[in-house]
């Protein structure tokens, strides 16, 4: 993309600023103006949606297309709505200030008018309510309306397209800064904190001191590897001798080499792009080779891939894979296709009752609002319907990048394994699949018996010479005449059921273990098979559909095409008009990716370095991390926005480059708390000016690493299929409804070593979640999630303090600390550093050994025996042939071998007691809150 | 945002005044008004009776006889809207059910209602509603959400949202699911974009209620105090560190409200105060009557405690074989609960502020694939018509409203987008659908999405 000019046609003529003759015959009055600048659009905006002949029902018989229509009212007011000239006696004004009761317009409240919105129809009035036609209305607002008009694609109207912004919404569309002043140095400072010091001090602010450094090692720790540091580590960073800003420097330097971090930072990414190992839907079956797609994105992030080229694969993997094929390894090639699997990784299913032309429309709307959010902070589903109405968004834009992915087909594509690509406990995992798998088919294979059985009567009774249904129909027997189903109870139908349902999502399943990359082509449509199976990719990807033709759709409705448009960009983006794309039906998707990569795109760069921003920090620079449009938040320091684009870009789109300048400045390393509280809040109320460094509480999988890791249990494996640890057992036995019958069981790994791995790589079924992830806002995977929640709910108390994953981590830990240390105040040291990175105060050492002595009185009254689990699960269910009960079991053989965390029974009463104080340090808020 | 929505979670009594005036300040803040909208609206509380799986309105509420005369008629969908499941041959079938008309007001109801007809003059029908999805996921969703993909808040949540709560003690929105999981799972009850606290709470029908509710085997209350005032050792101690931290003292108290409710939430779900008479008319104890009869007089028990919304599920009415064999058991199985429950609201003076809704995912067709003949026949999916009723809380009871065509395909009278029922049910409730907003990725999003139209015809 060459360097081009930036679009926007200035035309700041203000209302008051008179008239300059660019056309208009005549000068327009100020009621004309006030009609054609301020009283028609929001007679468009507010009122058309029922006072129109467009719309769908009209109300109150009130019509707002024509003045006449205006003046002679409708139902309830008649010809007093409006008497020009005469504001008194004009009802109006008078619903529109909402003080006619029962008739305040518009009804949602959300939509009132601003006093000034008013005051312009009121002043229209006065002026005689002039209502001139819609060519004299364009000139008006051509030469006199506020703001600039942005070049696009073009809208659905010539209103729309012509109509002007007001430039600070257009912020993110506008070029990006690259030169900038000499930044001071008479301090040392970082040029990001000299944006961040210039703005403390033209508002008058302090900021905080620098924290300690046992505050700074917990925060980078967490922040970088979502884990807590070691006491040795701890104490290495305290007593290193170099200064605070090169000791931290060395600190972020050696975290940022931990292959932990590709782990926490990855799975932001994985937030991001709405990452799941499930279809979600109907029968969420499993994504068997999903997991892969997780890897390859801690793989980018440890490997600090330039972020350009990482966009690039997960938008056009596959064709870049295909376009370079001879130049390739087999590795490169396999990496290439698992990173497009981030274009299926939104839920989506297509079943026996799915339609086909609407699951895909599906996919095509999901991708394009997808892409939008993650990439370019465009929320585009807004423009499925219509031209966007704040943005410079056509309704055109969003089917042309739709376009872009109409020949984008779905396929697991078998690849080789990567060297880098985890594969152990995969036979493990394979045996107990195939117990499930076998007992499965003995169940079906026994019922088929019956039901040959059954025909066999059925023929029998009717004294016809046969013996089975096949038999009957090879000799020619009429379908109606055959018999339909020949099973007979409740139980028979709904194992019958369950057992095909089981068979297709257990044969499936079996692909976890088998190279298989969840990944995509470019090619024409086919007609969809009900997904129960991996989707092969075609000889001829060319051949065998129809190559799809994108319009706009009328209504977002896939059976209402329209104006057809080719594949495209969007084009409020400056050179974007320029942007081509290659005839054929691949390479669409690559050169939307070059562009989406591009460092002129003024969308992209600044995105991604807004996001990194954001998840330091606890809040983007922009606030709304997937919306730089009109409706979301501006940013703060726009320059220093800008100067991180600037400065990530030049340094090859480098992350690790990017966290380094991020958090070697003072402003990162801020304390939480500030010397004159009073004063910063009424100078700083929204808290957007980076004095203090905010506290944040460890997010779900980080508290579940966190009790994992102190308590000395956590298996630090990279990679592989996913894990399943222990889940509350009610919740892992809950039983759901899938298509038609009942999902299988959740049955946690056998091994402690399996289940006790890092959180990211949990198995994520969407219709199954984690119920203590969820409780601490682990967000669903149906959208882009740009950041969590941190809400505090009584629900968290329950798993937290009572939930068996909780309390088995708090005896290991108490067991660990016992094993390591010889007396008990040392225990207690001990415990502390551990959990909070610091030592017990005296008055805390001294209430802590108390309370173990006093739970000790407690536990050696207790006695504990050993947890059974369940081998099997008896399921109660309604079968839907006979709407009758019926039971089944369902044998949970990875239950047979489990082996279960330290228990209860198996320590005495006072590793128990001790249990009980470290439950409490996992609970406090000092554990879960980082500072 | 983070003290607002712990005052919003399941908590127990409050302790000292200080938090009470900060709860009465946030729970303005935070709800959508603060009361109805429309005050002149009678009901207060909803209990929402969802058939899972599509009952067949042909077969229950909405008699066709023409379908005698086409009984194992073929007839072949075609077009491009067609599935899998639609295409081929299929033929029309008949109702296996007799039908007759029932109390004062002459409502249709098949004979395997035997209790219903005994409160038929309570009942509002509603013929005309439409859905957009023939899938179980996505239809529950836009049931429950008015969003076909999930993800934004259900009915139960908005209600909440703008009621406020009664009982501080409960959780406003309380779920009773069958044993199993619906399709589409807990999103069919999520708080979606509004505050966490304001998320439908299952309680389980087996097993602990609420995930965690009870304190590991051997643990007793005692025991646990001592843990929490460690914790709370601890927690002060940090507190002065972090004077400036405020979420600090919300979790704290989180504990000590969470520590009550673990007392009080199993002896609200006891059935032990309860009549003889009482359980006998619900049914409980007696098959097939006791899995549902339960759940309804728990209903009953939990709108007197003043939860806003309860939801029931009662599954699968999915009937696309033996629709004779499974319609025939299905509705047995929830008839007299239902009875017994409207009749009990009633007799407590309940009924009035209490609305009754009884509806699922969308109806079913009229026709049959291949599979069918003979008693094997069951129905396919039809989101363009289905039966829904209602019954106290303002509705027009003694009614029925608009109309399918005579085979029963698709609704031709009084024809409603499902928004427009929504609308509807949230001006029985006291809100105005365009009131009921929330901000949320850059526009204010309401149940009804963009904004529907009230059903004059279903309201008193």
């Amino acid at each position: 993309m060459s360097c081009k000019a930036f679009r926007l046609v200035c035309l700041l003529l203000g209302l008051m600023s008179g008239w300059n003759s660019t056309g208009l015959a005549e000068a327009p009055s100020v009621g004309e103006k006030l009609f054609a600048l301020k009283v028609q659009p929001i007679f468009q905006e507010k009122c058309a949606g029922c006072h129109s002949e467009s719309a769908d029902s009209i109300e109150s018989g009130f019509l707002l297309d024509t003045r006449e229509q205006l003046l002679a009212g409708g139902d309830s007011w008649g010809d007093s709505v409006v008497v020009p000239g005469e504001i008194e006696d004009s009802y109006l004004l008078g619903m529109l200030s909402r003080e006619e009761e029962g008739f305040e317009m518009p009804p949602k409240e959300a939509e009132k008018l601003t006093e000034e919105e008013v005051w312009a129809i009121r002043d229209w009035i006065q002026e005689g309510a002039p209502w001139p036609d819609d060519e004299r209305i364009a000139g008006i607002y051509r030469d006199f309306a506020e703001g600039v008009v942005v070049q696009t694609s073009g809208g659905l109207s010539e209103s729309w397209t012509n109509r002007k912004y007001d430039p600070e919404d257009l912020w993110a569309f506008q070029p990006i800064q690259t030169e900038f002043p000499e930044l001071s140095d008479a301090c040392k400072c970082s040029p990001v904190d000299s944006f961040i010091d210039q703005q403390l001090d033209e508002r008058g602010i302090l900021s905080a001191p620098r924290a300690s450094r046992q505050v700074l090692i917990r925060r980078a720790t967490f922040d970088l590897l979502g884990l807590p540091p070691t006491p040795a580590e701890v104490q290495e960073f305290v007593d290193d001798p170099r200064d605070d800003n090169e000791a931290f420097a060395a600190l972020v330097d050696r975290l940022l080499e931990s292959p932990h971090y590709g782990e926490q930072w990855g799975r932001h990414w994985l937030d991001v792009v709405r990452y799941a190992d499930s279809s979600g839907f109907a029968n969420d079956y499993e994504r068997p080779n999903a997991w892969r797609f997780r890897d390859y994105v801690v793989r980018a992030f440890n490997a600090d891939k330039p972020f350009d080229k990482f966009i690039q694969e997960q938008i056009a993997g596959d064709e870049l894979a295909e376009a370079n094929g001879d130049e390739l390894t087999q590795e490169q090639r396999t990496e290439l296709l698992v990173a497009s699997g981030f274009l299926r990784m939104g839920p989506w299913e297509h079943t026996g009752m799915s339609v086909a032309k609407v699951t895909r429309q599906l996919f095509l709307d999901d991708i394009t609002d997808t892409v939008g959010q993650v990439f370019l902070g465009q929320a585009l589903q807004c423009c499925r319907c219509h031209d966007h109405k704040f943005d410079p968004i056509p309704t055109r834009d969003f089917y042309s990048v739709q376009a872009v992915f109409a020949t984008t087909q779905f396929a697991e594509i078998e690849t080789e394994w990567l060297p880098d690509e985890n594969l152990a406990g995969m036979e493990e995992d394979k045996k107990y699949h195939r117990l499930r798998h076998a007992a499965n088919e003995k169940v079906l294979q026994e019922l088929h018996q019956k039901q040959a059985e059954y025909e066999a009567e059925w023929f029998r009774e009717r004294g016809m010479p046969y013996k089975t249904k096949a038999e009957a129909k090879k000799a020619g027997v009429a379908v109606d005449e055959l018999p339909n189903r020949t099973l007979k109870t409740a139980e028979e139908f709904g194992k019958e059921r369950i057992g095909r349902k089981w068979q297709h999502r257990f044969n499936w399943e079996f692909d976890r273990y088998k190279p298989f990359a969840y990944s995509t082509y470019s090619g024409v449509t086919r007609t969809p098979k009900s997904s129960y199976s991996r989707i092969p990719k075609p000889d001829n990807p060319s051949k065998g559909g129809e190559l799809e033709k994108t319009a706009i759709l009328g209504g977002g409705d896939p059976f209402s095409p329209t104006i057809p448009v080719q594949p495209g960009v969007l084009s409020a983006v400056p050179g974007a008009l320029e942007v081509s794309f290659p005839a054929s039906h691949s390479g669409r998707r690559t050169a939307f990716a070059q562009w989406v990569a591009d460092p002129e795109n003024t969308l992209t760069s600044r995105v991604l370095v807004n996001r990194i921003w954001a998840f330091h920090f606890g809040r983007g620079i922009a606030g709304n991390p997937n919306n730089f449009g009109t409706t979301g938040k501006k940013p703060t320091h726009p320059k220093l926005l800008d100067w991180l684009a600037t400065e990530f870009v030049s340094n090859g789109w480098s992350i690790k480059h990017l966290h380094r300048v991020i958090m070697n400045t003072d402003a990162y390393c801020r304390s939480t708390t500030h010397f004159h509280p009073e004063q910063l809040s009424s100078a700083d109320p929204s808290g957007t000016s980076y004095a203090v460094f905010l506290p944040r509480r460890l997010e779900a999988e980080e508290i579940r690493d966190a009790t994992l890791s102190v308590s000395g249990e956590l298996n630090p494996a990279l990679g592989g299929i996913p894990i399943r640890p222990d889940m509350n057992l009610e919740a892992a036995l809950q039983p759901r409804m899938i298509m038609g019958t009942f999902a299988p069981s959740y049955v946690p790994n056998p091994d402690p070593n399996d289940r006790n791995r890092r959180s990211i790589y949990i198995h994520k079924i969407r219709g199954h979640r984690i119920p203590f992830l969820e409780t601490f806002n682990q967000p669903g995977s149906e959208t882009s999630c740009e950041m969590r929640d941190q809400s505090n709910i009584t629900p968290q108390v329950f798993a937290m303090l009572n939930g068996q994953e909780a309390n088995d981590r708090a005896l290991a830990l108490a067991k660990r600390v016992l094993d390591e240390c010889d007396d008990e105040q040392q225990v207690v040291r001990q415990l502390f550093e551990l959990c909070f990175g610091r030592l017990p105060t005296d008055a805390e050492l001294q209430a802590t050994q108390q309370h173990w002595d006093q739970m000790n009185e407690l536990q050696k009254e207790l006695h504990f025996e050993p947890v059974e689990y369940p081998v099997e699960v008896v399921r109660e269910a309604v079968d839907e042939n006979t709407g009758e009960r019926f039971e089944f079991t369902e044998k949970l053989f990875a239950y047979q071998d489990y082996i279960p965390d330290l228990q209860p029974h198996q320590v005495d009463a006072r590793t128990r007691a001790l249990a009980d104080v470290c439950l409490v340090l996992l609970n406090s808020n000092e554990f879960v809150y980082v500072y | 945002m983070l003290r607002r929505e712990f005052l919003y979670s399941l908590s127990a009594t409050l302790g000292p005044a200080a938090f009470s005036s900060l709860l009465a300040e946030e729970a303005t803040k935070s709800s959508g008004s603060s009361g109805p909208h429309f005050p002149e609206a009678k009901a207060k509380h909803c209990i929402f009776l969802y058939m899972e799986g599509g009952p067949s309105h042909i077969d229950t509420f909405d008699p066709k006889p023409k379908l005698s005369e086409l009984h194992l008629k073929e007839f072949q969908r075609s077009g491009e809207k067609q599935s899998a499941m639609s295409s081929g041959k299929r033929y029309y079938v008949e109702s296996p059910f007799k039908f007759h008309k029932v109390g004062e007001s002459g409502a249709d109801m098949c004979d395997r209602w035997e209790h219903l007809p005994n409160v038929a003059d309570e009942l509002c029908f509603y013929r005309g509603c439409q859905v957009e999805s023939v899938n179980h996921p996505t239809a529950n969703y836009h049931v429950n959400t008015g969003n076909r993909f999930g993800g934004d808040p259900a009915i139960g949540a908005w209600v909440n949202y703008g009621l406020g709560t009664e009982n501080k003690d409960l959780p406003g929105y309380i779920v009773l699911p069958e044993l199993f999981h619906p399709q589409g799972g807990s999103a069919n009850w999520s708080n979606g974009f509004l505050p966490t606290a304001f998320q439908g709470t299952p309680l389980r029908p087996k097993g602990s209620p609420i995930l965690d509710i009870a304190p590991p085997p051997g643990i007793t209350q005692e025991h646990q105090r001592k843990n929490l005032d460690y914790l709370q050792f601890l927690n002060r101690n940090h507190a002065s560190q972090h004077p400036q931290h405020d979420d600090l003292r919300a979790r704290m108290q989180n504990y000590e409200l969470a520590f009550r409710m673990q007392v009080e939430v199993p002896g609200i779900l006891s059935l032990d105060d309860e009549t003889e008479k009482t359980l006998e008319m619900y049914g409980v104890g007696q098959e097939p009557t006791d899995n549902f009869g339960r759940r309804c007089l728990l209903a009953r028990k939990l709108v007197e405690k003043g939860v806003r919304f309860v939801q029931l599920y009662a599954s699968t009415w999915d009937s696309h074989d033996y629709l004779a064999k499974a319609h025939g058991a299905l509705i047995p199985a929830v008839d007299q609960p239902i009875a017994a429950l409207i009749q009990d609201l009633r007799q407590r003076g309940l009924l009035d502020e209490t609305l009754i809704v009884w509806m699922g995912e969308f109806g079913r067709t009229p026709d049959n694939g291949v599979r069918g003949g003979g008693l094997a026949y069951g129905r396919d999916h039809n989101p363009d018509a289905m039966s829904i009723w209602m019954a106290g809380g303002g509705c027009r009871a003694g009614h029925t409203i608009g109309a399918t065509d005579e085979i029963g395909a698709t609704a031709v009278e009084n024809v409603h987008h499902i928004r427009d029922f929504h609308v509807t049910l949230l001006r029985l409730l006291g809100l105005d659908d365009n009131k009921l907003t929330y901000y949320h990725a850059g526009r204010f999003k309401q149940l009804s999405q963009f904004g529907g139209a009230t059903i004059p015809e279903l309201i008193a």
